[in-house]
């Protein structure tokens, strides 16, 4: 049986690879044990037969062999090399493209939304609108400055049943005039795609263009 | 501070003056790359035999470090090219190794010896067989470390460099390749008495 704590150093020792200090100490345990002795001598004895047999040179016709190899490597156009970054481009674009025509397939076709209709154009009831929110102070300024909100652009050019993306936003005074002279407010109902969402348009209509 | 080993291995590139077959290969000169191979086959085919554990993929380990040399030949610091080779040798065996693994675990031991006819094997002829075959059981860091430093010569602080490891790792694994190579050979030695 040998020492386990000491083998390491033991090996170490073996190949001469260890400081003076632990060289000295490995040696007194040496003396003292048999075991480590031998295995020391073992250790030695191997790696001097080691080293004789990697010492001997291989056959003269082993490295030629390589060296021809190589020189035929070298001597090989270059093409090859020089233009495989093209060859790897020219792979990438083809699997891009693939991968490309692949998704574009398996994509389900998104409906473009469908806008809404013009239903009916007809004058709102005038119904009594509630005082704006301001103080008595605001309004008073108001009523001195002649200050008024502006009325949105009015929905010109529409008929019923007609897209809004075909409505013309121009003023067309069949559509935008009231049936009564005393109601300047219009209403434009608009049908969407959902029958249960409809879109209703309040304007007024500016006196002048009447 | 260079061993006998590297420093041997360097000299080659500055028997005909400073550099003068590394700068003609570099000028594209076939005949002095073939020269530098020369130089240095014995390295390269040496260490990557001892590590690959056989004649023909050591042969292909050293024509790929070879091509290595000569596409790195501009960028290469001349006063390490032997440090270089080691370093590439090692790098290209374990690339080798990961597409090939090696199929001679530790365990074969009894099979060899099983294998083996007493009466025809000579003793020392065996005996070398058998040191070699005991390599193989070794990691391949301890393999690498051993035979860099008992084969090659290279002090562990050289190895550590070519290997990227500490010196403490470097001690570590050549102490324990050489109990593994003991157990091995003391393994076959029992079961063949």
């Amino acid at each position: 049986m040998t020492c386990a704590m000491w083998e390491e150093r033991v090996a170490l020792f073996a190949g001469g690879d260890l400081g003076t200090a632990e060289a000295t100490a490995v040696e007194r345990h040496l003396s003292q044990c048999v075991a480590c002795r031998a295995l020391a001598a073992e250790l030695r004895l191997e790696l001097d037969g080691l080293r004789q047999v990697h010492a001997e040179p291989l056959a003269a016709e082993h490295y030629a062999v390589v060296r021809g190899r190589v020189l035929a490597e070298l001597a090989k156009p270059q093409r090859g090399r020089a233009a495989w970054p093209l060859a790897w481009a020219a792979a990438l674009a083809v699997a891009a493209a693939a991968v490309w025509v692949v998704v574009m397939m398996k994509l389900p076709a998104i409906p473009a939304p469908e806008l809404p209709r013009v239903v009916s154009i007809a004058p709102m009831v005038e119904r009594p609108v509630p005082r704006e929110p301001g103080s008595k102070r605001s309004l008073k300024r108001r009523e001195r400055t002649g200050w008024q909100a502006k009325a949105p652009a009015p929905l010109a050019g529409g008929k019923v049943g007609q897209t809004l993306s075909s409505v013309n936003l121009q003023v067309n005074p069949v559509v935008s005039r009231p049936a009564a002279e005393d109601s300047p407010v219009r209403m434009v109902q608009l049908a969407t795609a959902d029958p249960n969402v409809v879109i209703y348009w309040l304007f007024e209509e500016k006196g002048e263009e009447r | 501070m260079k061993t006998l080993a590297l420093v041997a291995a360097e000299a080659g590139d500055q028997r005909e003056g400073p550099d003068s077959v590394l700068e003609a290969a570099r000028a594209g000169d076939r005949g002095a790359f073939d020269l530098l191979m020369r130089r240095h086959e014995r390295l390269v085919l040496g260490t990557a035999f001892r590590l690959a554990g056989n004649l023909e993929d050591a042969q292909d380990v050293s024509q790929e470090v070879f091509l290595r040399l000569y596409r790195n030949l501009a960028k290469l610091d001349t006063g390490n090219l032997a440090a270089w080779l080691y370093r590439v040798t090692v790098n290209v065996c374990h690339d080798a190794r990961r597409r090939r693994p090696a199929t001679v675990p530790v365990d074969d031991a009894p099979e060899l010896a099983a294998a083996g006819d007493p009466q025809q094997s000579a003793g020392e002829a065996e005996r070398r067989a058998l040191l070699l075959r005991s390599l193989r059981t070794l990691s391949e860091r301890e393999r690498a470390a051993l035979v860099l430093h008992d084969l090659e010569g290279l002090s562990t602080a050289e190895v550590a460099g070519v290997l990227g490891s500490s010196v403490a790792t470097v001690r570590s694994q050549v102490s324990k390749a050489r109990l593994k190579m003991r157990d091995f050979v003391e393994r076959y030695s029992r079961r063949r008495l």
